[in-house]
């Protein structure tokens, strides 16, 4: 039986008068690919965002594996096995793909010299590559190229690779498709797939219903800081994911229409 | 080689080249002994400054804080009559002070660092020039051990060197280690780069910036304590203008306005650059009043080259 990764219950987050997210409760499963849809405002970015530790919930509870942990930084996330990837900003441009993938958990020596520790080079650049050939790009890319001279689908993969080498339980992908070209979306989700396969749980935030259907077991909806269907992919179809985003009847609509 | 400190180096040999052939006594003992002995004081604020500007913020106010803390040690010595020990200890802390207001307000409040220290330059100015009622005071001229630690001279062959030589090549070292091999470098590295990335991967991109906005400001009291020990004098005005000077040494040499890439060699060499221009533009007959226009020229000259360099890398 799969087991459960991470439990949403009852989450609120308000900025000023906005309540963005009302009472969000959602489980995500081991193994599983679960797709969040929702209009622009519909609070996928924030419900993420409280996941990730950007800012603390205001009021509901998290669950990783079955206990309750309190997320109050990005850091706290990480160690917990929460990777989140979000579109164009999850690596540094003028960085090397190797000091990206360890940005943050940078091998060191002489550990006791805090952060003014020497990177361990040889660990750094041999690790990378390692990694590289393992996401089978290692053809490509040399770990001592930098981001900036990536294309936008290698960098994804290089940031995707990098949740996953963490052995990150839960994997949030913000957008991860948006500005790449129909080749680099494939690679994306050809990743998701081996996500799935390696055991991680990934979180999948999308506008390209298309995808979703390609790679997700479950969807959940969003609409008005609320989740309003949660619905196995096997049981929807197109058009009723895109009435549940609306909040129109589109497929009555349709019927009118023929 | 297309890096910029490398084009920034190769026109530094030329430059020195030029002004050598324009002039004998360019490369002269006695020359090269001036301007190893300025050096460092603009050259020590540009370490700093690199580390800041590759962090992606910079600091207007290192100028005045090179006028401001000599001051202020020297009035405690002299009208309240402090031991020269513990008035040194009182400048750092007020340095310490000055950058962490800087890195507090930028980070936390969020106001550019231009801004900020803009009026931060102002009011150190400011304080030094009320402090003083606007004149310079006579500096610790009495040999003992923070004026040999600072100031103190010493000869190899026809050259006379300032220990400060020794600071600038010890800071320069340690600020290379940082930033090219240390966990921390890397930080700096990133947050100038894409400072929400680096956030995501749990890097404290406001605690780092708030302590290079002090290792900057730190820096610049203890240049403006170096010359103030070495001419036996500290002015109120002292340093005005030095940010520019500085942050140009900086860019010069490579380092991006922008963040992210940073290069210490590249800086070193651009205040070798900015200090051999300065002193051969005036040997080689440049009227006094003119020669400002000759550092810009060559100054955008090279942010230019950098540019086109830049570009071609991106093509290729």
């Amino acid at each position: 039986m799969m087991q459960e990764v991470l439990r949403l219950q009852n989450l609120q987050k308000s900025f000023g008068n906005v309540r963005a997210l009302k009472n969000a409760s959602l489980t995500l499963k081991e193994g599983e690919v679960v797709a969040l849809l929702g209009d622009n405002g519909a609070g996928k970015s924030t419900l993420i965002k409280a996941i990730s530790g950007v800012f603390p919930i205001d009021r509901g509870d998290i669950y990783v594996r079955g206990e309750k942990v309190s997320i109050r930084s990005t850091r706290e996330a990480m160690d917990l096995g929460i990777e989140t990837i979000h579109q164009d900003t999850s690596l540094a441009p003028d960085l090397s793909i190797a000091r990206n993938l360890f940005l943050g958990r940078e091998p060191v020596n002489l550990k006791w010299l805090g952060v003014f520790a020497p990177l361990d080079l040889a660990k750094l650049r041999d690790a990378a590559s390692a990694l590289l050939k393992r996401v089978g790009i290692s053809k490509k890319l040399d770990a001592d190229a930098l981001v900036s001279t990536l294309s936008g689908g290698e960098r994804q993969s290089i940031a995707i690779s990098r949740a996953m080498q963490f052995a990150a339980k839960v994997i949030i992908l913000d957008e991860p498709t948006n500005n790449l070209g129909v080749e680099e979306t494939h690679g994306v989700l050809r990743f998701v797939k081996e996500m799935r396969e390696a055991g991680h749980s990934v979180l999948l935030i999308t506008h390209n219903i298309h995808h979703v259907f390609e790679v997700a077991d479950r969807i959940i909806v969003m609409r008005r800081g609320e989740i309003v269907a949660e619905q196995t992919v096997a049981d929807t179809d197109l058009l009723t994911v895109e009435s549940l985003i609306t909040g129109a009847d589109l497929s009555a609509l349709m019927k009118r229409a023929q | 080689m297309r890096s910029p400190q490398f084009s920034s180096f190769v026109i530094l040999v030329v430059l020195l080249v030029v002004f050598g052939i324009a002039d004998s006594n360019f490369l002269s003992p006695l020359n090269i002994s001036n301007m190893m002995a300025f050096l460092p004081e603009l050259g020590i604020i540009a370490l700093g400054m690199t580390l800041l500007l590759t962090a992606g913020e910079f600091d207007l106010s290192v100028g005045a804080v090179f006028g401001l803390a000599p001051v202020v040690v020297m009035l405690l010595v002299q009208n309240a009559g402090v031991d020269i020990g513990v008035a040194l200890l009182a400048g750092l802390l007020l340095c310490i002070a000055i950058g962490a207001i800087n890195g507090v307000i930028v980070t936390k409040i969020g106001i550019s660092s231009f801004l900020v220290t803009l009026s931060m330059l102002l009011i150190v100015r400011g304080a030094a020039l009320y402090i003083t009622q606007g004149f310079p005071l006579k500096s610790w001229d009495q040999p003992g051990f923070f004026v040999t630690l600072l100031a103190g001279s010493f000869n190899i062959g026809a050259f006379r060197f300032y220990t400060s030589l020794w600071w600038f090549i010890g800071l320069s070292l340690l600020a290379v280690y940082i930033l090219r091999y240390a966990k921390l470098g890397n930080w700096i590295s990133a947050i100038g780069s894409n400072r929400n990335a680096a956030v995501a991967r749990g890097v404290p991109a406001d605690a780092v910036k708030i302590w290079l906005f002090i290792l900057t400001s730190v820096l610049a009291g203890l240049a403006g304590m170096i010359s103030a020990f070495r001419i036996s004098a500290a002015s109120p005005v002292a340093g005005t203008g030095y940010e520019l000077e500085v942050i140009a040494m900086v860019v010069v040499g490579g380092t991006a306005l922008t963040g992210g890439r940073g290069t210490i060699l590249g800086t070193i060499v651009g205040a070798l650059m900015l200090r051999a221009i300065r002193n051969g533009i005036v040997l080689v007959g440049v009227p006094g009043l003119a020669y400002n226009i000759f550092v810009g020229v060559i100054i955008l000259a090279m942010l230019i080259l950098h540019a086109l360099l830049q570009k071609n890398a991106a093509r290729s």
